[in-house]
């Protein structure tokens, strides 16, 4: 080494790549001013590279080959991000599809839920409706007997309260429905009730209601009539009492 | 049909097919060098496992870096060679693991490897350059081994082995002279 070549000395070891950073620095500094120590270079880089070139073959395991070409961004592409693509979008669909089967699963059952809880507070009212009328004093017990079907017409007419309890009703075809009648002096029929008989139920109560005084009717009879009800009697009679 | 026209070109050929993305021209590149550049990736690793990562690095990077390469510059391996040490040495530094230094001190493990002389000429290159840097003295063969293939600095080979920082550098200075000398003749 020398004044003109201060770093000569240090251009094997450059080479090898073993400077520290701050030597690395000055040395390539000073190769760009130096011709004697670019040709020095250049003869170590020779030998750096017959180290590479020296070192002993091995092979590597068979399935790396695969597993390289397997990793070319082009195979990558058309296999890994077709399938994620396709495979989240059709997730996503899946997804939403069973949440909207669930809900219209879970609305139903609601429904289903609502109507037999309906039910249920309908037979309670009438139980207990049935209950109060045969524990107060001022109510009637009406007989009502025709065919099969038997039962009682409870009126209190001071509290404005009937109802009917029948026994061995038959069931009625979906489009039809029993219809209950308060008969006036006059003969006029006004509607009081429509109800069908509860299944797996031998009596079926219903509650007999009218915006006019009870006191004002003679008598009440049963018709089957279309579903919903009509306005007035057009079907056939079940049974007739007078009150 | 098309893989007996790939093996048939040289490295230059090959390598301009894999900067236009030929896979046959790539997988060709692969068959030759895979052995050489598994073994320098063994050699600085000392880990099968890690070896094979740092080749499939390797030869993506050659992959992605085809039209880089000039042959004006050197030969194709010497440049597959030189992505497989960088490659290496990241993980080395990544890791801050250093394989065992007694193994690289050992003749005797890197000549039960060496196949029969004059197998093939390839063969006998790497020998003959093998021979060489075993025929150094062993301080000088462990400062090129610290160096080279494992990437410490001077001044962390001086700390490592507890020599003063100067006689680190003269070492490795007189290791490359005789490496010179020696592939010179």
């Amino acid at each position: 080494m020398d004044q003109d070549h201060p770093f000569f000395d240090d251009i094997p070891a450059y080479t090898l790549g073993a400077l520290d950073l701050e030597e690395a620095r000055s040395l390539e500094a000073h190769l760009q001013t130096c011709e004697l120590c670019r040709k020095e270079l250049t003869a170590s880089q020779a030998a750096s590279q017959n180290l590479l070139l020296g070192v002993t073959p091995r092979q590597p395991p068979p399935g790396l080959r695969r597993q390289i070409i397997s990793k070319l961004p082009g195979n990558r592409k058309t296999w890994r991000v077709g399938f994620s693509w396709l495979s989240g979008q059709a997730l996503l669909i899946l997804l939403a599809l069973a949440l909207v089967a669930l809900n219209f699963i879970s609305l139903i059952q609601i429904h289903n839920l609502q109507q037999q809880q309906a039910g249920l507070l309908q037979k309670y009212q009438s139980g207990q409706a049935a209950l109060a009328l045969l524990s107060s004093p001022g109510t009637r017990n009406i007989p009502i007997s025709s065919g099969e079907v038997s039962g009682s017409f409870l009126l209190d007419q001071n509290r404005n309260a009937a109802m009917i309890i029948i026994w061995n009703l038959p069931r009625l075809a979906e489009n039809q429905t029993y219809q209950a009648w308060l008969i006036d002096s006059q003969g006029k029929r006004t509607s009081a009730a429509v109800f069908q008989p509860e299944a797996g139920q031998a009596f079926t109560a219903t509650q007999i209601s009218s915006s006019l005084a009870l006191s004002n009717f003679k008598g009440l009879g049963v018709t089957v009539e279309p579903s919903g009800g009509s306005s007035q009697p057009t079907g056939q009679r079940i049974f007739k009492i007078d009150f | 049909m098309y893989n007996n026209f790939m093996s048939a070109l040289d490295d230059g050929e090959l390598i301009v097919k894999v900067s236009k993305g030929d896979e046959a021209a790539f997988i060709s590149l692969y068959d030759r060098y895979k052995a050489q550049v598994f073994g320098l990736a063994l050699r600085m690793l000392g880990d099968l496992m890690q070896a094979e990562e740092a080749t499939q690095d390797t030869f993506l990077k050659i992959w992605s870096r085809a039209h880089l390469f000039s042959a004006d510059r050197g030969s194709f391996l010497v440049w597959a060679l030189t992505i497989a040490r960088r490659t290496a040495l990241d993980r080395l530094r990544l890791e801050a693991r250093r394989p065992a230094i007694s193994n690289f001190d050992d003749p005797d493990e890197q000549w039960n490897s060496l196949p029969d002389a004059g197998s093939n000429s390839d063969e006998n290159r790497w020998r003959s350059l093998a021979l060489v840097v075993q025929g150094l003295p062993a301080d000088q063969r462990l400062v090129i081994e610290l160096a080279y293939y494992q990437g410490f600095s001077q001044s962390e080979i001086a700390e490592l082995l507890g020599w003063p920082l100067g006689t680190v550098k003269t070492r490795l200075r007189a290791a490359m002279s005789r490496l010179r000398q020696a592939w010179q003749a």
